[in-house]
C-alpha cells in the first residue's frame, strides 16, 4: 500500500482497445499448458483405439500387459460401467468402450506406465477379439431398411427427428413470385486448435481425493462427469483448467481423454498424464456434422421473403454429444435474422460409424445460414434484385420477437449491410470486375449465450467473486473458462469500468474448483454477455460497501459520496479518501472482503413452445454480420483466390475493440477454411485426414486483408450494451463466397464445400460442355 | 505428433565415415529430416540407426566451372532458392526449391533429400495404428493395393518439386557408396515402382548434382497445383524449358511432370515441336500430350482427374509464358 499513486479522476477501460491480461505469459512462453505440467514420479497414459468401426466386443485380455515391467495400470470398459455426455437425456458412451465398439478409434483400453515406450509395447501385448458388424458410413446407409442399430434403444438409427411448421407455409408459398429449391452438401469438419487434448490427473489415496488439470472449455461439466464416471463424490475433485490453446467448440463438453486420465490414476494410485496426438485429437472430434441441407424460399418479385422449406439431415457419429442441440438449433437460428412468418422444417440426426461431432463455432446454424443466403442469393440474380436492396426488405425491426419467439432487443443488420456496401464499393464494382473476379454478400447471426443451462439448477446464470483484501488488491474470481477469446480481460475491464479503476489494480483468477465459484463454462458466446453482466452487478456490490464506508470516514450521507476510481470523496471541494485510506475504512471490522455478483437471464429470452430450439432456451440477445467477398479464379488451376473480405458485425458495444476486430477476422476466416479447404475424409470409417498436412487449414498465404467494421447497436440488457462477437462473422463468408464464385462465372454457382479446384473445375466444364460424363470416362 | 522412438543417433564429419555408419543394419542416412522424421515417428520407417549428413562439409560444396554448375547434395532447399546464379541460368530450379512446402522446411530440406524423397500415398503416410487397422499396404508389411485392390503394383507418388525442374536441363547426379563412385543422368536415380523408386545401391549417397552449362541460361519455369499456396506437397508439378529460334520457332522444348507417376518424369515427344511456330494448336497438342503421359492415381485426397486435367493446363500455361505469347 505505500508505493499507490493517488489517480483523481475515474478510468475508463470498456471501449479501449486493450492488450489480453494473459497476454504477455502467453507470448513470452510462460504459460503452462495442461502437458506442461509434470510432476515427479508422474506415469505417461497412452489408449488402445479400435481398429474397426462396428463390432461387438468379445474381449480385452490385458494379463500380458499387466505383467509387463513398468506397467502400474491397464484400464479397460471393465473398470466404468457409467456412462457420460454433456446432455442429461443423451449420455449413452463409456469413457472405454464396454460391450460394442461404434467407431474406427473409440478408446478401448487404457495403460500408466513408467514411460511410453513401455506404454506402447504394453498396448502392442493387448488382446482386443470382437465380432464385427455391418458398419455405416453415410446417414443414408445408416438409415436404410434392415441396417444394424448402433444403440438398441434408438430405432433406425435416429438420434432425433424434429418436424414441425410455424405459420402456413403453402400460403406462402402461394404467395410467392419466385419459389427456388436446391440441397447444399456441407461436408464435416474440425476445429483444429493450436494444442491437442491433454490431461494430468493426481490421485491422492490417502484422503481418497483427485486433481484433474485439463484442456477443457467447461470444468464444470467435466467435473460433474469425472464425479460420475469415478463414482467419486463431487467435494472430493478439484477440477482446473490451465492455459487451454483454443478450443471453437471442440471442448464445450466432457470428452473421453480428460476421464480415462483419471480413471487411469485412480487405478495406478498416482499421477497420469495422458497427451493425445493430432490425430487422436482429430479423431476425439466434436467438429461440424457433415449436413446436407434441402433449402426451398418463396419470394416476391421485390425480394420479400414469404415462406421458407428446409429440411437437415446430419452424420452425427456413433454417439450423441450435443447432437439433439445441433438438429433443433439447425431449425430454430433460421429465424431471428430476417422478417418472415412462414417456415416448415425436417431434421433429422443420425448414428453413424464415424467419430461424434459437437458444437463447433457457430453451432448448429452455419451450414443452413449457408443454404439460405445462398438460395437467396441465387433468387436475387434471377428476380435482377440486388442481394443487398433484397435484404434490406426482410429487415426486422426492435424490439420484437421473432415468428418463433427469439427475444430481439438490439438490431444492427442494417448498418452492417450499409457499411459492407460503402466500404466494398459494392454499387460500382458489382458485376463489373471483368472475368474471374467477383463480389459476393450474405450476412448471418448468433446468440450471445443459450439463456437456460445444460444442467438446470436453479443457480444463478452466471456469479462472480471479488476479493478485497488489505493490500489493496482486488481479485476477480471466476470459473468462466478463458480459452484464448479474451473473456478473462473482458470481466476485468467490466469490473475495472463499474469502480472506475485502472485495470492494473485488479488481478484474475480462473477456473479452479476449490478457488472459483462455478460457471457453465465457455460455450453459446455466453460469457461476455452473463458473466458480464455478473461482474459488474458485483463491482456495484463492492462499490456500494466501499461508498458507505467513506461515507462513515467522511461523516457524509453515501449518496453524497463521489467514486473517482481510487478516490472516494464527499464533495467537490473535499480532499477525500484515497485508495488506502477507503480500503482501510471498508475492512475495518470485518477483515477481507468477497463480495458476490449474480446475472440471471430474464425468463422473455427462454422461449415459448413455438421456439422449438432444446431445453437450452433461446438467447437474450442477437449478434449480426453482414460480409462482402472479393474473389478471383484462376481459370487454368480453377483455384479460387480471396482478395479481400469486409466483414461487419453488430456486436451491441465493443468493450475490448482490438479483441473484437481479432475475433471478427478470425470468425471470417475460419468460414474462409470451411468454404475453401477443409473437411474430413475417411476410407471405411479411418480418418484420412486426421494430420494438419492432409487436413486443410488455410496457411498465410490464403490469408487476404479482412476489413473489419465495428457496428454498436447497444443491447439494452448486455454489459455495457455489449453481445456475442466470436461466432457471428463465420458463417456468412461462405456464402459470400460462393455469391462472388457465381458473379465471377456468370452465375455459375457452387452448392457443395468446401469448393476445392477438382469441385470448381467439374462444374466449370459441365458448364462449358453441358455434360459432366467426360470426367468420369477420363478415370 | 506420435512419439519418437529410441535409435541411435551418427554424426561423421566425413563422407567416408559415413558410408562406413550406414553399414549399420537397420541404418538410415538423415539429412533435413522434414520428411523421413516424420515417418520415422510413425512407425513407417524404423531405424536402429540414423546417420546425420549435415556435418559432412563436403555435401555443401558448389562449384561453378566450363562444365556447368555442381551443387553438393546437404545444400538446403533455401539456399538453393537464394542463389543468383541458379536463378539467372535455371530458373525452374530456384522456383521449384522455393515451391517445397513452407520457409521453415526450406531452411531444414536439402537438395538431396528432396530428390530421394520417398514416394507418398494417402494409405502409406499415416500412423501406425491407421496402418495397422487398414492391414498395411504393399509398400509397407502389407500384401495389397488400396489404390489399385487386386494390383501387385505400387502407385505411390514421386513428389519431389526439384526433380523435374532439374530434369529439364539434363542434369546429372553423382552417387558414393562403398563400392566407389558413379555419375548418372538423374532421370535414371529413378523406376517406374512406388515400392522402390530410387535406383541407389546399398549404403549408396546422392553426393552432388550437376548442372550442364549446355541448357543455362535457357528460360524455364516450374509450378505445382496444391490446395493451399504453403506446406501442402504438389498434387501435380510441372518443369518446362523453352528455347525459341530467332524466327519465333520452337528450337528446344523439354517437359518433366512431378507428383503425378511414381517417378519424376520427363514428357516423350517433345521433339517433334521443333520447327514449328508456337501457336494456340501448338499449345493444346502440348497440353493433351501432357495429360496422356501423366498417370495420377488415388494416391491424394483430390481426385486424379483433376492432377491429370491441371497438369496439362499448368504445362500449356507455362509454355505460352515463356514464349510470350498472349491468345
Amino acid at each position: 500500500m505505500n508505493e499507490m499513486t493517488k489517480p483523481t479522476g475515474r478510468v475508463k477501460s470498456i471501449g479501449v482497445p486493450q492488450p489480453l491480461v494473459d497476454g504477455p505469459e502467453k507470448v513470452s512462453g510462460k504459460a503452462l499448458y495442461s502437458a506442461d505440467f509434470i510432476p515427479a514420479g508422474c506415469l505417461v497414459g497412452r489408449i488402445l483405439r479400435s481398429p474397426v468401426a462396428h463390432a461387438e466386443i468379445l474381449g480385452v485380455d490385458v494379463t500380458a500387459a499387466r505383467a509387463l515391467p513398468g506397467v502400474i495400470a491397464v484400464i479397460t470398459g471393465e473398470d466404468c460401467d457409467e456412462t457420460y455426455g454433456v446432455l442429461p437425456i443423451a449420455r449413452h458412451e463409456y469413457p472405454l468402450a464396454r460391450d460394442k465398439v461404434r467407431y474406427r478409434g473409440e478408446p478401448v483400453a487404457c495403460v500408466a506406465a513408467v514411460d511410453v515406450e513401455t506404454a506402447q509395447a504394453a498396448l502392442d501385448l493387448i488382446v482386443f477379439t470382437y465380432k464385427e458388424l455391418p458398419a455405416y458410413f453415410t446417414a443414408q446407409e445408416a438409415m436404410a431398411e434392415g441396417a444394424v442399430l448402433l444403440h438398441d434403444f434408438k430405432p433406425g438409427n435416429i438420434e432425433r427427428d424434429v418436424d414441425y411448421e410455424i405459420g402456413s407455409v403453402d400460403a406462402g408459398f402461394a404467395e410467392a413470385d419466385l419459389v427456388l429449391e436446391h440441397t447444399y452438401n456441407c461436408p464435416e469438419i474440425c476445429q483444429v486448435q493450436s494444442e491437442p487434448h491433454a490431461a494430468i490427473a493426481e490421485y491422492d489415496s490417502e484422503r481418497d481425493f483427485m486433481t484433474v488439470r485439463a484442456s477443457t472449455q467447461v470444468p464444470y461439466y467435466v467435473h460433474l462427469m469425472l464425479a460420475k464416471t469415478l463414482k467419486m463424490d463431487q467435494s472430493r475433485i478439484r477440477m482446473i483448467k490451465p492455459h487451454i490453446g483454443g478450443g471453437f467448440g471442440c471442448r464445450t463438453e466432457c470428452l473421453n481423454v480428460e476421464l480415462i486420465c483419471a480413471l487411469a490414476a485412480k487405478a495406478a494410485k498416482g499421477t497420469v498424464r495422458l497427451v493425445v496426438s493430432r490425430e487422436e485429437t482429430f479423431i476425439t472430434h466434436r467438429g461440424r456434422p457433415e449436413t446436407d441441407v434441402k433449402m426451398k424460399i418463396g419470394m416476391t418479385k421485390d425480394g420479400k421473403i414469404t415462406a421458407v422449406d428446409f429440411s437437415c439431415i446430419q452424420r452425427g457419429g456413433a454417439y450423441s454429444g450435443y447432437g439433439i442441440v445441433t438438429i433443433l438449433y439447425a431449425g430454430s437460428l433460421i429465424f431471428g435474422i430476417y422478417d418472415f412468418a412462414n417456415c416448415r422444417y425436417k431434421g433429422l440426426r443420425v448414428l453413424t460409424n464415424t467419430p461424434p461431432p459437437g458444437a463447433m463455432r457457430g453451432h448448429g446454424t452455419v451450414n443452413v445460414r449457408y443454404a439460405f443466403e445462398s438460395c437467396f442469393d441465387e433468387m436475387c440474380a434471377t428476380l435482377g434484385l440486388d442481394p443487398i436492396v433484397a435484404r434490406r426488405r426482410n429487415l426486422l425491426v426492435a424490439p420484437t420477437f421473432s415468428a418463433n419467439d427469439l427475444w430481439i432487443n438490439s438490431y444492427g443488420l442494417g448498418q452492417c449491410l450499409d457499411w459492407v456496401e460503402q466500404k466494398s464499393g459494392w454499387k460500382d464494382r458489382r458485376g463489373k470486375l471483368g472475368p474471374y473476379r467477383g463480389l459476393g454478400i450474405a450476412c448471418a447471426h448468433y446468440p450471445s449465450g443459450a439463456s437456460k443451462p445444460v444442467n438446470w439448477t436453479g443457480e444463478p446464470h452466471a456469479t462472480i467473486h471479488l476479493k478485497l483484501d488489505w493490500d489493496g488488491s482486488i481479485t476477480i474470481l471466476t470459473g468462466a473458462p478463458e480459452i484464448g477469446q479474451g473473456s478473462s480481460t473482458v470481466i476485468t475491464q467490466c469490473v475495472a469500468e463499474t469502480l472506475g479503476l485502472d485495470m492494473s489494480r485488479l488481478q484474475i483468477v480462473t477456473s479452479d474448483s476449490k478457488l472459483t465459484p462455478k460457471d457453465n463454462g465457455a460455450y453459446s458466446s455466453r460469457i461476455t454477455y452473463m458473466v458480464g453482466n455478473a461482474a459488474i452487478d458485483a463491482a456495484n456490490n463492492l462499490k456500494k460497501i466501499l461508498i458507505e464506508a467513506a461515507a462513515k470516514k467522511l461523516d457524509a450521507k453515501p449518496e453524497d459520496i463521489e467514486c473517482l476510481g481510487e478516490v472516494y470523496r464527499a464533495a467537490s471541494q473535499d480532499k477525500g479518501l484515497d485508495w488506502k485510506e477507503v480500503v482501510m475504512a471498508a475492512l475495518e471490522g470485518t477483515g477481507t472482503l468477497t463480495i458476490k455478483g449474480n446475472f440471471d437471464t430474464l425468463p422473455q429470452s427462454h422461449g415459448t413452445k413455438k421456439y422449438r430450439g432444446g431445453a437450452i432456451g433461446g438467447s437474450m440477445a442477437y449478434a449480426y454480420a453482414a460480409e462482402v467477398v472479393e474473389v478471383e479464379i484462376d481459370p487454368d488451376t480453377c483455384e479460387v483466390h480471396v482478395v479481400k473480405i469486409w466483414a461487419a458485425q453488430d456486436v451491441g458495444k465493443a468493450l475490448n475493440p482490438l479483441a473484437v476486430e481479432g475475433q471478427i477476422q478470425g470468425s471470417a476466416w475460419m468460414g474462409m477454411g470451411q468454404a475453401l479447404s477443409e473437411g474430413t475424409t475417411y476410407h471405411k470409417g479411418l480418418m484420412i485426414s486426421g494430420s494438419m498436412l492432409d487436413y486443410r487449414v488455410p496457411t498465410i498465404m490464403e490469408s487476404p486483408p479482412i476489413e473489419t467494421g465495428i457496428i454498436e447497436s447497444i443491447d439494452p440488457h448486455g454489459p455495457f450494451g455489449a453481445k456475442e462477437a466470436g461466432e457471428t462473422s463465420l458463417a456468412a463468408f461462405i456464402p459470400a463466397l460462393t455469391s462472388a464464385i457465381a458473379d465471377a462465372l456468370d452465375g455459375l454457382r457452387p452448392y457443395d464445400l468446401p469448393v476445392t479446384p477438382d469441385k470448381l473445375m467439374a462444374l466449370m466444364e459441365k458448364a462449358e460442355t453441358g455434360h459432366d460424363d467426360d470426367l468420369a470416362a477420363a478415370e | 505428433m506420435e512419439f519418437m522412438p529410441n535409435f541411435r543417433l551418427h554424426r561423421p564429419s566425413q563422407l567416408t565415415d559415413a558410408i562406413a555408419a550406414k553399414a549399420e543394419a537397420e541404418s538410415l542416412y538423415l539429412a533435413g529430416g522434414t520428411d523421413m522424421l516424420v515417418n520415422v515417428r510413425r512407425g513407417i520407417e524404423q531405424p536402429k540407426h540414423l546417420v546425420d549428413l549435415s556435418a559432412v562439409a563436403e555435401l555443401k560444396r558448389r562449384r561453378d566451372d566450363a562444365d556447368g554448375l555442381t551443387l553438393g547434395s546437404g545444400l538446403t532447399l533455401a539456399e538453393i532458392a537464394a542463389d543468383d546464379v541458379i536463378a539467372a541460368r535455371y530458373p525452374a530450379v530456384a522456383q521449384a526449391a522455393r515451391a517445397v512446402a513452407g520457409p521453415t522446411h526450406q531452411a531444414y530440406g536439402t537438395l538431396g533429400g528432396n530428390l530421394c524423397l520417398d514416394t507418398r500415398c494417402l494409405f502409406y503416410n499415416q500412423s501406425e495404428w491407421w496402418r495397422k487397422s487398414n492391414d498395411y499396404c504393399l509398400k509397407e508389411r502389407g500384401d495389397i493395393c488400396h489404390v489399385a485392390p487386386g494390383g501387385k503394383r505400387c502407385f505411390a507418388a514421386f513428389s519431389g518439386d526439384v526433380a523435374p525442374a532439374l530434369i529439364v536441363y539434363d542434369a546429372e547426379v553423382t552417387l558414393t557408396g562403398p563400392d566407389g563412385t558413379r555419375r548418372i543422368p538423374l532421370e535414371k536415380l529413378y523406376r517406374n515402382d512406388g515400392m522402390a523408386h530410387l535406383t541407389l545401391k546399398p549404403g549408396e549417397i546422392l553426393a552432388a548434382v550437376h548442372l550442364p552449362a549446355t541448357h543455362a541460361g535457357d528460360p524455364s519455369s516450374y509450378e505445382k497445383a496444391r490446395i493451399r499456396g504453403s506446406i501442402d506437397f504438389p498434387l501435380a508439378g510441372v518443369a518446362v524449358r523453352l528455347k525459341l529460334a530467332a524466327d519465333g520457332t520452337v528450337a528446344d522444348l523439354a517437359v518433366a511432370l512431378t507428383a503425378v507417376n511414381p517417378y519424376p518424369h520427363r514428357i516423350t515427344g517433345t521433339d517433334a515441336y521443333k520447327g514449328k511456330r508456337l501457336d494456340t494448336a501448338l499449345l493444346d497438342a502440348l497440353r493433351d500430350q501432357v495429360r496422356k503421359q501423366a498417370k495420377p492415381m488415388r494416391t491424394t485426397t483430390v481426385a486424379p482427374w483433376y492432377r491429370r486435367r491441371v497438369v496439362g493446363a499448368i504445362a500449356r500455361r507455362l509454355t505460352a509464358e515463356l514464349a510470350g505469347f498472349t491468345e
